[in-house]
């Protein structure tokens, strides 16, 4: 039994290096579409109205079902990505539909008094947003990013179902090769919780270095 | 294409109800563990409220799709062999009752101590200032999120399709097969599952000022 | 004075919060109609000293006698153990208490708030439960709030509301923890006229108060706490002419500076 065991972590692991770069990769990617649709929503009724429908299809419906839309509908669109690509791209989309609620609770948090003095003071609208609200609005937030974070690495696992070798590939592939898919599918669930805990403890020491340098 | 539809309807019609249904059954099993799980958490003996919050903080990170492989695939190597159907729901049950026992738990702390110790002074026992004092506000604080919870529930039992369970999911990836028509089978379901949380989110909505105007 | 019993009897009491000390060694007489005081600075153990008195916080050493029974612990041949909730609520029943944050019940009516342990504890039946409790709102001057809710009260008629709702069950003596000390300046006479009211019927009151004014009027004991022990006690308008120890001294002085 060890035997076989022994196989089984170099290739989840394998997947691991899969899962953390498909996730991250649609968190970066997600991020700049995020901070579009929080912004939409101070623009004017066609960008309102455009945003909002975004956020409903995006928020409303599972992500699985999302997945393979994008996945069917990119060659139709003359578009032959690889399914990593494709997989990740979906998961930017739904990431950003997520993302954007918490830009946009960040940004709101900060007092609108903070933007009037920087007008007063002469600051134009970009650096008051550069030097003044996106500091303080990435704290306030940095919470909530890690959970999104934690989410992704969840749903990355349903990238398997297009092929994608991910962790939960990995393991299927695993627990068909050993037929000991309980000690596979456990091991994996393991490394699946370790990644969220990591992903907390990193969120931590960032607050902590953070916090150092406010001294509020 | 339309008349492809039509003929393709009562599939859908099978797939929407398997999804209603397992989602129910997933969200009751989720809740009624999430409160035993939540009295778990509020015990003083540390031998009871240790596990719990290891369990609740490991199925935080734990996804659905490895929950139901352990439990449908894995589940026979020791003698357990239960259909898609009830696989689904048992996941669904364990996977969400994490979540619910941290609302239902935050929901009870919110009560505030001193209304307790009011109620204590006025000779209130401990099982009526439950029944009269936390429960009625812990309700209306934990609603907003139960519903949230529950629309997440019935999104995520999208993840049945790949324990092979006939719900929507796997009903579009049914169609797409037979009629090669890929996108179309998935677009419907993906309509179908917003409409059905767009009636949780109107339902919670409605719920939530019901209970403002009571409590 | 007529002959005058015991309401509340404390002997050496003693609590303690992990390392520190909070009660030191606590002797106290409260007899039927006094008006008592507990003040001093903050830390002092004022509120543990009350809340002690109902067994609110669980003492670790001396005892408290409510009404002749000792509060909380139970003396066995083996040592000392914890009363049952059943016979804690029995010995307490006499006590009535007035919270610093008020604690109304924010999801019932005034009048349910009031009426809310008449009616499950006391056995009362709704109609007469109503009718005390109306009375009791008259009382303190709320006789037209009774169907509000507390969310729609000033923290003045909260705290009032609060008084009816103890006064409700006919308690013998009534424990007041800081009662005004969250209220907005102008709200604070309001209940202290209450108070006052409640005083010159005789009711047997503990209070922990800042209220400096009403302890040298409404008063007729004052009890000067500091780091955990009585440091003087005495009828309150000789013990501010002449406070006989540097400490109460000194808090007077701190009081007589910020009042002007």
């Amino acid at each position: 039994m060890d035997k076989t065991l022994s196989v089984v972590w170099p290739a989840l692991l394998d997947g691991l290096v899969t899962t953390v770069a498909v996730s991250l990769s649609a968190l970066v990617l997600g991020a700049p579409l995020a901070l579009l649709l929080a912004v939409a929503g101070r623009g004017g009724r066609l960008l309102r109205s455009a945003s909002a429908l975004y956020l409903s299809f995006w928020r409303g419906t599972p992500i699985l079902v999302q997945l393979l839309i994008v996945f069917y509908f990119l060659p139709f669109l003359g578009l032959q990505l690889e399914p990593v690509v494709a997989a990740t791209l979906a998961l930017a989309l739904n990431t950003a539909a997520f993302q954007s609620e918490i830009y946009r609770a960040g940004l709101q948090a900060i007092p609108k008094g903070e933007r009037e003095a920087a007008k007063m003071l002469g600051f134009s609208g970009c650096q008051t947003f550069l030097r003044i609200e996106a500091p303080q609005a990435f704290r306030i937030m940095l919470p909530a990013l890690v959970g999104e974070m934690q989410a992704l690495v969840k749903n990355s696992s349903l990238v398997s179902v297009i092929a994608v070798t991910d962790m939960a590939r990995r393991a299927q592939q695993m627990a068909a090769s050993t037929f000991r898919p309980l000690e596979v599918y456990a091991s994996a669930l393991v490394l699946y919780v370790a990644v969220g805990a990591v992903l907390a403890g990193i969120g931590l020491l960032i607050e902590r270095r953070l916090a150092k340098g406010v001294g509020r | 294409m339309t008349s492809g539809f039509l003929s393709d309807l009562p599939l859908y019609a099978s797939g929407l109800l398997t999804t209603l249904t397992v989602s129910l059954a997933g969200i009751a099993l989720s809740v009624g563990i999430g409160i035993v799980l939540a009295a778990a958490l509020r015990s003083p003996l540390l031998y009871i409220s240790l596990p719990v919050r290891l369990y609740v903080e490991f199925t935080r990170g734990a996804p659905l799709t490895l929950v139901l492989f352990l439990i449908y695939y894995g589940g026979p190597q020791f003698g357990l062999v239960l259909n898609p159907y009830v696989a689904g729901v048992v996941g669904l049950g364990l996977y969400g009752a994490g979540t619910f026992a941290e609302i239902f738990r935050a929901g009870f702390n919110a009560v505030p101590k001193g209304e307790i110790e009011a109620a204590d002074m006025l000779g209130l026992t401990p099982g009526q200032a439950f029944r009269h004092i936390e429960l009625p506000q812990a309700l209306g604080l934990t609603l907003p999120p139960s519903i949230g919870q529950a629309i997440n529930l019935v999104k995520e039992s999208s993840v049945l399709s790949v324990i092979t369970l006939a719900e929507l999911t796997k009903v579009a990836g049914t169609i797409s097969s037979i009629t090669f028509a890929v996108v179309t089978p998935y677009l419907t379901v993906a309509l179908l599952y917003w409409a059905i949380v767009e009636s949780l989110s109107r339902l919670g909505f409605y719920l939530e000022r019901r209970l403002a105007v009571k409590g | 004075m007529a002959e005058r019993t015991t309401a509340i009897s404390v002997r050496g009491l003693e609590k303690h919060f992990g390392e520190k000390t909070v009660l030191n060694g606590i002797d106290l007489d409260i007899h039927n109609g006094d008006v008592l005081c507990i003040i001093g600075p903050s830390g002092s153990g004022k509120s543990t000293l009350l809340r002690s008195l109902a067994f609110l916080d669980a003492y670790d050493g001396g005892d408290v006698h409510v009404f002749g029974r000792m509060i909380g612990w139970r003396e066995t041949p083996l040592g000392r153990e914890r009363m049952g909730a059943k016979e804690l609520a029995d010995v307490r029943r006499p006590l009535g208490m007035v919270f610093q944050h008020f604690h109304l019940w924010p999801h019932m009516s005034v009048i349910d708030n009031v009426t809310l342990s008449l009616r499950l504890v006391h056995g009362v039946p709704r109609a007469e439960a109503e009718e005390t409790g109306r009375a009791m709102l008259d009382k303190v001057g709320l006789a037209a709030f009774a169907d509000r809710r507390p969310d729609s009260l000033s923290g003045g008629q909260k705290q009032r509301v609060a008084i009816a709702r103890a006064l409700a069950v006919k308690p013998k003596a009534m424990l007041f923890d800081e009662p005004t000390s969250a209220l907005d300046p102008e709200l604070v006479g309001e209940v202290l006229s209450v108070m006052k009211a409640l005083a010159a019927e005789g009711m047997t009151m503990v209070i922990v108060t800042h209220e400096m004014g009403f302890a040298a009027h409404a008063a007729n004991r004052v009890v000067f706490m500091d780091g955990g022990k009585i440091v003087e006690e005495g009828a309150p308008q000789p013990m501010f002419a002449a406070p006989k120890s540097e400490r109460l001294s000194q808090f007077l002085q701190t009081w007589r500076e910020r009042a002007l």
